[in-house]
């Protein structure tokens, strides 16, 4: 078999593709595009969390001390709020932050599943 | 060579939205634009990832790799490159960590096969001309068998095939040369035992 270098790039062409394993897309988008969505977000799961620890504290300080020492820690952390939130600067700071917050959200957009280093036109590593 | 161009691989023409408007639908929250382009090019992509490691189970790990970071870096996707370039690239660079990893832990430069059955020149005695073909590109050497395997998926599309391998595109032209000049030579090499 001698071929011209048109016979064999048409040989190459015309050549059919390998049959990937039965299931395998259907395993690709389980994966990617139809993954189930997680039972909680990951803001949830932060709220959760806290609410856990604020139950757990309050539990332990109503065993240790009974109602007496759980009215005197939250009039405390009452007094320490209260204190902190007249300020005007630190309500100033406490703005500026929330805005600048927003702010990235409306460029960056919200990504489910983050962003990993992958470019296009990367080189290859050898 | 219109005749040629013609005959150029499937994946260049492709009926619906193209490419870039399934990434930007996917993007905006629509899963189905993903699941198109993964019924766009699982193939292809399995095709590669089957010619460069030659085994079914690592072509088949490399390909769900490549498509689950192509998913997680579709932000990256610059608006006007070629999704099948990118996506090539990425099962590309999978398929070399497996390949750098087969040869950390073996020794061994090219896959090993399973069976310790014929080589593809006594294989090639009683098949038919394309499967002739196909066992002489299994008989490259690595890096051009993956240059075949580019040029099969893309045409002549020389500077994407540069870019999935990360080769300069005149080092793309002479393995494709070499590769060419090599498959003559062992189709002919077949022919001969054949007759």
């Amino acid at each position: 078999m001698t071929m011209d270098d048109n016979e064999l790039e048409r040989a190459i062409f015309a050549l059919p593709l390998e049959e990937p394993p039965a299931g395998m897309r259907a395993s690709i988008l389980m994966s990617t595009a139809y993954r189930p969505a997680p039972a909680f977000s990951f803001l949830e799961l932060a709220a959760l969390g806290a609410l856990g620890a604020v139950a757990l504290w309050m539990v332990v300080l109503l065993v240790l001390g009974g109602g007496t020492l759980f009215i005197q820690t939250l009039a405390a952390i009452g007094n320490v709020a209260s204190r902190v939130l007249s300020n005007a600067t630190t309500l100033a700071w406490l703005a500026a932050g929330g805005a600048t917050a927003l702010w990235l959200t409306l460029f960056t957009g919200y990504q489910p599943l983050g962003v990993a280093p992958h470019r296009s036109g990367t080189r290859a590593e050898r | 060579m219109p005749a040629l161009l013609a005959e150029a691989p499937r994946l260049l023409v492709r009926p619906g939205p193209d490419d870039g408007e399934l990434v930007a639908l996917t993007l905006r929250g629509n899963p189905d634009a993903f699941a198109t382009l993964v019924e766009r090019y699982d193939r292809a992509v399995y095709h590669l990832a089957y010619r460069t490691l030659r085994d079914v189970e690592e072509a088949r790990d490399a390909t769900q790799e490549a498509f689950f970071k192509a998913f997680r870096s579709l932000r990256t996707f610059k608006p006007g490159a070629k999704f099948s370039t990118w996506i090539f690239a990425i099962a590309y660079h999978a398929c070399c960590d497996r390949l750098n990893r087969r040869k950390h832990y073996t020794g061994e430069q090219l896959p090993e096969r399973a069976d310790a059955g014929p080589g593809p020149e006594q294989q090639v005695i009683e098949l038919d001309r394309a499967a002739r073909l196909r066992c002489a590109i299994d008989a490259l050497p690595e890096k051009y068998r993956t240059v075949i395997t580019l040029f099969h998926l893309q045409g002549r599309q020389y500077d994407e095939i540069a870019t999935v391998l990360g080769l300069p595109m005149g080092t793309v032209k002479t393995h494709l040369f070499r590769a060419k000049e090599q498959l003559r030579r062992l189709l002919g090499e077949m022919e001969v035992t054949e007759t």
